[in-house]
Order: structure tokens, then sequence, then C-alpha cells
């Protein structure tokens, strides 16, 4: 049992100065007054949706690619290559079959390091750190702020979105919503049905950034460097 | 309390700032770009006006049932497994902290950029303590840090007042060899920084809301560092002011967008995380996990009219609309929150005695209030100051009472006002002085100058600027208007 007796004291004593008694809440709940939240930049098709999100991806210094299932694991060897990296780290996820990709898993080069559940927090952080590229699978992309949005697993971690140099995301086209609203819908839900059990959501916006010099914009602080969104379009 | 960053008089601190000709076209810079960036992110969402109704009513609803959303998240956080201590004075958190990271045996702290950790003057307490190294990873506040840890001047750009010569030569004692080059520095940093970041083992963030029915903490940053802070170490204390809460993910999301669009102009910034004790099964995040709910001075707000200013985002429109801050900058304010925000919250937090000159250093041209994204009445809170402070404090204001009522009388009173108009260019003359007219001298009937001999009455104005000196009668605007009426009437008649 928690003691709670600092917990009261202090919540005694705010209740106290503001001269409104405790427990009030259940009988008086937050009631948005209006939903502009839901219903900003809603009734677009997907296809609209696509290009909107392509538009505020590029805004934000995102190099925005779309590929089909068929092409997925060419589009990501193109990339690799445009790089050359020595080193490339993936997530440990079932996704690779439901994306197609467990061969590619196989064959690319250079050979990937994984994101590995049980194998602890320096291992994971060690190699992410590591990783000139990291290859990462995004639940959502946000159409009207180019966000991507992912919430961690023990196979793809915290860390793994933050310390590697370049960064890629696949997303599904199907995936793409329009607002931070609707993808909050999602793991609000999740959440609270128990479905999601997760220590933390990221919505990533573009790479790192920094205007504390000057005010002048530097691009890649403490985040990787750069980012590419990539879209599957018959998913 | 150490949200005081000078002890010198107010007067004198305005007076260093005005000498500072780059801390002034550097806030003047970053106003006139915030506001082109601020607007347009506005505009293309759309509705302003009403969202600002929605998060007024978010941040109303919390600071109502304040206590009842903190029960709540407490709750959330200690099923989650973490811990929640509740510090009344910023003793009592920074003593908590220091504790915990004692007991870790903490050999290296990171730290992203929060200002509540500085109103508690947590870094000083936290670096007494023998083998601890602590770092601030925020790029500005790290630029800070290594500058003998310089006072914050910005909530959002604490390190607006250094230049891009002064960044280098203070990277410069850490083993830089570039050149002067933004880019070039901030890599320097991201390098230095890295190394130190994978060894850290207590890690410090702020928070920008508190998610009370999930036990979640949001935090908005662009550069990244304060999402390695939550997943490098093992052990992590959030801090947090009582007031930064919010019901659910969903609120925290539209403040989020609220929050970007006023303090960068960005529809999102770059990280948008919401994040607690590591859950089992994963391998990084904190596997020990604090948060820290300060009150330190909030709650003298809680049942006064002061209550709205609690409704704040510290997203600094405020700052970047105030023509006083673009003269004056952060250091003029001598408090850690300055602009108009930090005027109506230091006399809060910290009383009258050391920042009863604040209320005062504004124009009340109500800026600050027409841009609050949580529409906090800002300058009307300004005058509510001055009222308390004149009211309650029991000001010495006999003076200033029968010199007003004399005025009073005089303009109540159309013989007396007429007599006064008939005598005030005479009097005046004795002081005044008339030049020739000019673009920059456009006192038609003569001035007071500046630095001329003024009665103690007016010498708050001519100690700053010059007086004009009023028209002689048959040149005012009573008597223009007569003339220009009687000449129209004239006009209809012929």
């Amino acid at each position: 049992m928690i003691d709670h007796s600092n917990r009261e004291d202090f919540l005694n004593a705010i209740a106290e100065k503001a001269g409104r008694p405790r427990h009030q809440l259940q009988d008086h709940p937050f009631e948005p007054l209006n939903d502009l939240p839901e219903t900003t930049l809603s009734g677009h098709s997907q296809d609209e949706l696509e290009a909107i999100a392509k538009k505020n991806s590029e805004a934000v210094h995102v190099t925005f690619e779309t590929t089909n299932k068929a092409g997925l694991a060419d589009a990501l060897n193109a990339y690799i290559e445009h790089d050359a990296p020595k080193t490339l780290i993936l997530p440990t996820t079932d996704q690779y079959d439901d994306y197609g990709l467990r061969d590619w898993t196989k064959t690319v080069a250079p050979k990937p390091m994984y994101w590995t559940p049980g194998k602890g927090r320096d291992f994971n952080l060690k190699q992410a750190a590591a990783a000139d590229v990291a290859i990462g699978f995004a639940d959502y992309l946000l159409a009207e702020s180019g966000t991507i949005t992912i919430a961690t697993t023990p196979g793809q971690g915290r860390g793994f979105h933050f310390l590697p140099t370049h960064y890629l995301a696949i997303v599904k086209k199907s995936n793409i919503l329009p607002r931070s609203r609707q993808a909050m819908d999602r793991y609000d839900a999740a959440i609270k049905a128990g479905e999601l059990q997760t220590s933390n959501i990221n919505f990533i916006t573009g790479p790192s950034n920094s205007g504390d010099i000057e005010m002048t914009l530097v691009v890649g602080v403490h985040g990787p460097l750069d980012m590419t969104y990539l879209v599957v379009e018959d998913m | 309390m150490t949200i005081s960053t000078s002890d010198k008089p107010f007067l004198e601190r305005v007076k260093e700032s005005e000498q500072d000709k780059f801390m002034q076209a550097s806030v003047a810079k970053s106003q006139d770009a915030q506001w082109d960036k601020r607007e347009a992110s506005r505009k293309e969402l759309g509705n302003w006006p009403q969202w600002r109704d929605l998060g007024e009513q978010i941040r109303q609803h919390v600071i109502k049932y304040l206590p009842d959303y903190l029960e709540e998240f407490s709750d959330n956080i200690e099923k989650r497994g973490g811990h929640v201590y509740f510090a009344k004075t910023d003793k009592e958190a920074a003593a908590y902290i220091t504790n915990l990271a004692k007991e870790k045996q903490a050999h290296k702290i990171v730290k992203s950029k929060s200002m509540v950790t500085t109103e508690i003057n947590l870094d000083k307490e936290l670096l007494k303590i023998p083998g601890t190294q602590l770092m601030e990873t925020d790029l500005a506040e790290f630029i800070l840090q290594e500058d003998d840890w310089a006072e914050p001047t910005h909530i959002v750009f604490p390190a607006l007042a250094k230049n891009r010569d002064q960044v280098k030569e203070i990277f410069d004692k850490l083993g830089y060899e570039g050149d002067n080059d933004p880019e070039h520095l901030a890599r320097f940093a991201r390098e230095y920084l890295r190394r130190y970041f994978l060894q850290a083992d207590f890690g410090i963030t702020g928070c920008n809301f508190a998610i009370a029915d999930s036990g979640l903490i949001n935090l908005v940053t662009n550069e990244g560092n304060a999402d390695l802070t939550m997943a490098i170490p093992k052990t992590q204390v959030v801090v947090m002011g009582m007031e930064r809460i919010v019901p659910s993910l969903k609120e925290a999301e539209t403040l989020d967008n609220m929050l970007s669009r006023s303090a960068v102009g960005q529809k999102l910034t770059s990280y948008c995380s919401f994040s607690g004790k590591q859950v089992e099964g994963e391998a990084d995040g904190p596997e020990d996990f604090h948060v820290v709910i300060v009150d330190n001075g909030r709650s003298n707000a809680l049942g006064t009219p002061f209550e709205p200013v609690l409704q704040c985002i510290r997203c600094g429109a405020c700052l970047n609309v105030c023509p006083v801050y673009r003269h004056i900058g952060g250091h003029g304010y001598g408090s850690i929150y300055p602009g108009p925000i930090g005027a109506v919250l230091s006399p809060v937090l910290d009383g009258y005695e050391k920042f009863g000159d604040l209320p005062f250093a504004s124009s009340l041209c109500a800026a600050c209030t027409e841009t609050c994204p949580v529409r906090i009445p800002l300058h009307r809170l300004l005058i509510k100051h001055r009222e308390v402070m004149m009211d309650k404090l029991k000001m010495d204001h006999s003076f200033s009472d029968k010199i007003m009522k004399m005025v009073g009388v005089g303009t109540s009173a159309p013989v007396l006002f007429n007599m006064a108009l008939d005598m005030d260019h005479p009097m005046m003359g004795v002081l005044s002085t008339k030049d020739q007219g000019s673009v920059e001298n456009e006192y038609n009937s003569g001035r007071i100058k500046q630095t001329g001999m003024m009665p103690k009455l007016a010498r708050g104005w001519t100690d700053v600027r010059d007086l004009p000196r009023p028209p002689k009668k048959n040149e005012n605007f009573r008597h223009w208007f007569k003339q220009h009426k009687a000449a129209l009437e004239a006009q209809k008649h012929d």
C-alpha cells in the first residue's frame, strides 16, 4: 500500500486555496465545446491525403517516396545504395511477412543488425548508435503535418528512431490519416482496451532541427540528420 | 526561490539591456521572423479564434478541477509502476531529486530543457554531489551551461542573446576547431553530447503536458535530446509545474498543435512524445520513473483574479509580440520568466517586493492578450497587479489621490477647465523651448526637453522623453473645431 500522505496534504492545501472542494470532477467531466480537432482537414480521399502528406512532408525536409508492395525491396535497396552505409539496423517484427520483406532481410547489404528483444539496454542502444541507417515501420502518416507516428515495441525501441544517422520509415498508404487527432483516437482506444501495451508513442515530423544559434535553422541536431518516408501505395 | 536572475534594481537592468545592441537586434529579428511563421501557421489551420476557445476551455477546466486531475494522474503513474512526489516548495523538489541521484549513485546526469528545473535551482544542487557530472543537452541550454551557467533570456529560445562568434568562443574551450557556421557548431555539439549521452545513467526532463487518464508525459521538442534523455538512462525524473495537466491524450494532442504553431510557427514540432515508465519486454526507456509535481507559489494564484495565469502553455508568443520585451530583452525583467507572462507570473510566484516593478513594465497595448493561444487576459492581469499593489500593500498614494482629486474637480467644472486651457500654454512657457519644426520635431507649440528641469509631478515623463507644450488657446483643438464648423456652416449658406 502506497503512503499518500504527501499527496493528500498537497492536494488538500491547493483545494483550500482555490476555495473549491475536491472530488467534483466525476460530475463535471470535460466536454469539448467544438469538434475542430476531428473536422479540420476531413472529407479527403486517400489519394488526396497522400498528396497533402507529400507536400507537408517535403516542407519539413523529408524525402517522400512511394512504391508498391512488389517494388518495396528494390526501393529499399536503392535508398541504401544512395547513402552507401557501413551499418544498417532493422526492427524485430512480424511486419516483414506482411510487407513481403522476409527474403529481402536475408539478402540486404550491409548485413543488418536488429533491435533485439531480450538483449537488453546496452546492446540495443550501442547498435542503434553505431547504425548509419535505420529502416523502421511507422504506424501512421499524418497528412496535415507530414508526421509519422510510432508506438514503442520490444522489437523497435525508443533509441531506434533517434540514434542512427539516417532514417527511413515505411508506412502503408491506407494508414495515412488527416491529422494528429485521428492517430490519437486510435492510440487512446487501443491503450484503454489493453490492445496496445507501450511506454512510449512518438510523433516524428521530419529530421531533428534547431534555431538556437542566431535563429538559423540547422537540420539534424540530436536525432537523425535526414529522414525518408516510403509509402506503400497498394497496402 | 530562484526565478530571480539579477540583484540589480529594475531601472539599472533596463539601462544595461538598452546598451546591448546585439541582443536588441536579435530579439527584433526573432520577433519579426516568428510573427510571419506564427500567423501563417494559424491562418493555414483556419478557425483560429475557435481553436483558442477550445484551448482556453481545456486549460480552465483542468485548473478548476486541478486536485482531482492531479490525483488521477498520480494514480495512473503508480499503476504503471512509477513514483510521484508532490513538492510544495523549490527546496522540497530539489531535495527529493538530489537524494534520489545520491541513492542511485548517479554519475552522469543528462537534462533536457526545462524552465521549472531552473526555477527550483536543480542544476546547482546536483553539482554539489561529489562525483556527479551534469549535462544540459538542449543546444541553447548547453551553450549557456558552458558559458558559466549564463541565464536564459527567452522561454523558447534561451540563448537568443548569444551570437555565433560568442558560441564559437564557448565551444573553442571544449576543443572545437571549426568556423562560426551554426551548422558546424551544432554538429560539434551533437558529437560532444552524444558521447556523454551514451554513458548517462540519470535523466531529467520537464513536461509540456501530463496526461491524467493514462499516466504519460507529453514532451514537445525539435532537437531530439529530450527523447534521448527518456530513452538512454535507467532512471528518469520528470519535473512539472502542478498546472501542466490535461484530461487525456486527445487534449494533449490539441494543445500540442496550438503550442507548436504559437511557439515556433510549426504544425507540429519534430518530436511530440507521450512517454512513461518502461513496459516489460522493452529494452530502453526508464526502469525507474519519478514525477515531481511542483507548487512553489503557483497556488498563490488559485482562487484569485490571477488564476488564469495558470492556463499558460509556455509558448512564448506573448514575448514574441511584446514591444517592451523587444527593447529590454529577457535580462531586463530579472526573472527566468520574462515578457508579459513573466510580468504576470513572477509576482505571483515570488511576491511584489522582488517583482513589483514588472507589472509597470508594459505599455498595456494588449498585443500579448491578443496572441495568447489560451486567451489569458495578460494586460488586464498586469493592471490587476497594479491595483493589488496599491490597495492591498497599502502603498502611499495620498499624493496621487490629491492630484487626481484636483484634476477631477478641474475637469468636471467648465469654468475651471476653460481657465486651465487659457493658462496652460503661458504657464508652461518658463520650462519650454521652441525649435524649428522638422520630421523629428513635431512639437509645434514648443516642448519641455527630456533633460530639462521639471517639477516632480511630471518627472517620470521628462526623465525619458520630451513633453509637448500645450498649444495656445486659439490654436487648440476645441478652438480649431469651432472655427472649422463655423466655416462649413458659412459655406453651406453661400
